[in-house]
């Protein structure tokens, strides 16, 4: 306890000193905070951009369908499934996805397409499919007058067989029992743009799309929503462990390699923020110095009496991260509010970006505990490893020379 | 128990080097044994507080050794050493050396953490050795707003709470007044004489050498006379 009061009155020998390093440090911390805020904002919106897509949070399929997709890998007791999806209540929405490779003919041309069967009440819950209607409009799940079901294709697509609303489509595929699939559709809608990852999919309500590749009521996929994102491998955990002989999977394993890309570039963006904030620390570092130089027969006091070396270190490093302690306190203060602005306002892009189609213009921060202590943490450790030279300087100091310094 | 309390074997220290090397001890030999009030005494540069510095582990001999209760410093590391310091020697040096960001008290308790005694012991060992110094009511003052006499009182007290077997004076009362000089001299005398403990002084000071009961004679890093009263 005397050591801590020692330090602490220590701060408070040099008041100036100690304000401005405090200053320094407080700053420091701010602009990581903020930095990490608006990053975990961005990368929020990339992930709810990416997951509301298409991919949704969780997906649950039948044994290896993601990494081995095979027509006859199907989901056959939905009821079960639905009722475990129902019952948990951070599942926000589900909604049942067949998927099939066909071959698309339109006139005189043919292009590799793929089939995506959807539930026309279900789907709108777990993916922006509604919004992403560019031309015509979304499908219904019944066939017309004439027993013609409707599909919304692509924009890759619709430019590569010259579609356009009201044309027919014909798609050629193999069904689950083996035979030739092959069907004519009517062009109901237009879906994202060029760059779109479905701008070769075409889209047909669920039961056109069972009934095209002889799949009875059986589905492939189910893909859901959660209450928040950043539970969703708990919650899979809790869905896989009710759906034994399912697997289940966070959004993180569907789409693995965007996952590991987003996490390289987040590290990429710390690792040059704590750059910048250390050299901020190497002033910090100087003025530790100067404290512990000027307190040479103090030190050496201390060592005559029988202090251990090892606890000049302690001291040191104690008072470096009592200063770090107060002045992350004050940042939290000073950044917070910044922060909650951030994250309910926020501020426009100048240049919107088009996104599958969705535009976003507006950049926004987050607020967690990760966006205050990952930067606390840093901060601490910097401060730590920084009072680490003047520390042992002060335990190298010997008696005789200490007090010779009179 | 060893035979002597502190004993040098042909202690040697030199500063500088080539022209500029002096000779601050030259083979000194001395045994000091429990209980004696002993003053160093000699002219300015004879090596005094040199030889303090060396009995108390706070400087390295080029040559020859100490031995404290039997222990030789210079076999021990620098844990060791501290250690020792801390449970087996007080210091008093001449510009009191207190830590200005602690208050009398603190000064004194200070020493009794570093022993890991516990706080109640601490606290009431603290208030013993304040009334011992005649410092009562003063405790929760810092040393800035002590006086010289004051200041040293604490030292004293610090130098003592620790319970050491020597206590090394660096010229304690070159900074004081005559008054406050003779008082806290008659202060340590009855520590000493109460206690048994040894005291050990490196002085010019009249007075000092008035009280002491033995007198080592310094000149020029030899020891000219040693005698006892």
């Amino acid at each position: 306890m005397l050591t801590l009061t020692i330090a602490f009155r220590n701060i408070f020998r040099q008041r100036r000193r100690s304000l401005l390093t405090g200053l320094s440090m407080c700053g420091g911390y701010i602009l990581f905070v903020l930095s990490t805020s608006l990053l975990e904002g961005s990368y929020g919106n990339v992930i709810d951009i990416f997951t509301l897509d298409h991919v949704g949070h969780i997906q649950i399929h039948q044994d290896d369908y993601l990494d081995r997709p095979k027509i006859y890998k199907t989901i056959k007791d939905q009821a079960a499934v639905r009722a475990v999806l129902e019952a948990h209540e951070d599942v926000t929405g589900y909604a049942p996805r067949v998927y099939s490779p066909a071959l698309a003919y339109a006139g005189d041309k043919t292009y590799p397409a793929r089939v995506i069967g959807i539930d026309t009440a279900l789907e709108p819950t777990v993916s922006r499919i509604r919004q992403k209607v560019t031309e015509g409009e979304f499908f219904s799940a019944s066939p017309d007058a004439d027993g013609y079901y409707t599909a919304m294709i692509g924009r890759g697509l619709a430019i590569s067989l010259e579609l356009s609303l009201g044309d027919e489509i014909v798609l050629i595929s193999q069904g689950a029992d083996g035979s030739i699939a092959n069907d004519i559709y009517l062009v109901g809608g237009v879906i994202g743009n060029r760059t779109s990852f479905d701008r070769m999919a075409v889209y047909l309500p669920l039961p056109a799309a069972q009934q095209f590749l002889a799949l009875g009521t059986d589905v492939h996929e189910y893909a859901l929503l959660v209450d928040d994102r950043n539970d969703n491998r708990d919650i899979a955990s809790v869905l896989a462990a009710a759906l034994p002989d399912l697997t289940v999977s966070p959004w993180q394993e569907v789409e693995s390699t965007f996952y590991r890309t987003m996490q390289s570039d987040k590290q990429g963006n710390h690792f040059m923020m704590g750059i910048v904030v250390f050299i901020v620390f190497i002033g910090v570092l100087n003025t530790v110095l100067m404290s512990v130089l000027e307190r040479t027969r103090e030190f050496g006091v201390l060592r005559a009496i029988g202090c251990r070396p090892g606890r000049l270190v302690q001291l040191v490093l104690l008072e470096t991260l009592l200063l770090a302690s107060f002045s992350i306190g004050i940042g939290i203060l000073l950044v917070t509010p910044a922060v909650i602005w951030l994250t309910e306002v926020g501020f426009q892009i100048p240049e919107p970006i088009d996104m599958s189609g969705v535009m976003f213009q507006h950049m926004k921060g987050e607020l967690n505990a990760y966006v205050y202590l990952m930067p606390m943490g840093f901060i601490f450790a910097t401060a730590a490893l920084i009072s680490l030279p003047p520390g042992f300087r002060a335990a190298r100091i010997l008696p005789r020379d200490a007090l010779g310094s009179h | 128990m060893a035979e002597h309390l502190i004993e040098t074997r042909n202690l040697y220290r030199k500063f500088g080097s080539d022209e500029t090397e002096v000779t601050a001890l030259d083979h000194v030999s001395i045994t000091i044994e429990q209980g004696e009030f002993t003053a160093i005494i000699g002219p300015s540069g004879s090596g005094k507080t040199t030889l303090l510095h060396l009995i108390g582990g706070l400087d390295e001999p080029d040559g020859g050794d100490v031995l404290l209760d039997g222990a030789n410093i210079a076999e021990m590391s620098g844990n060791e050493l501290s250690d020792f310091r801390r449970d087996h020697i007080g210091f008093i040096f001449q510009a009191y050396n207190l830590i200005p960001v602690l208050s009398a008290e603190e000064n004194i308790e200070y020493i009794m953490l570093l022993q890991g005694r516990p706080a109640a012991e601490r606290k009431a060992r603290v208030r013993d050795m304040l009334h011992t110094v005649g410092l009562d009511g003063l405790g929760e003052r810092r040393p800035a707003q002590l006086s010289g006499g004051q200041q040293q009182r604490v030292a004293v007290a610090r130098a003592m709470a620790s319970n050491p077997q020597i206590i090394l004076a660096d010229e304690p009362t070159a900074n004081l007044d005559s008054h406050t000089g003779i008082s806290l001299l008659e202060t340590m005398r009855e520590l000493n004489q109460s206690l048994n403990m040894t005291f050990v002084f490196s002085t010019h000071d009249e007075k000092i050498m008035e009280r002491a009961t033995r007198l080592i004679h310094l000149t020029d890093g030899h020891v000219e006379k040693d005698e006892r009263k």
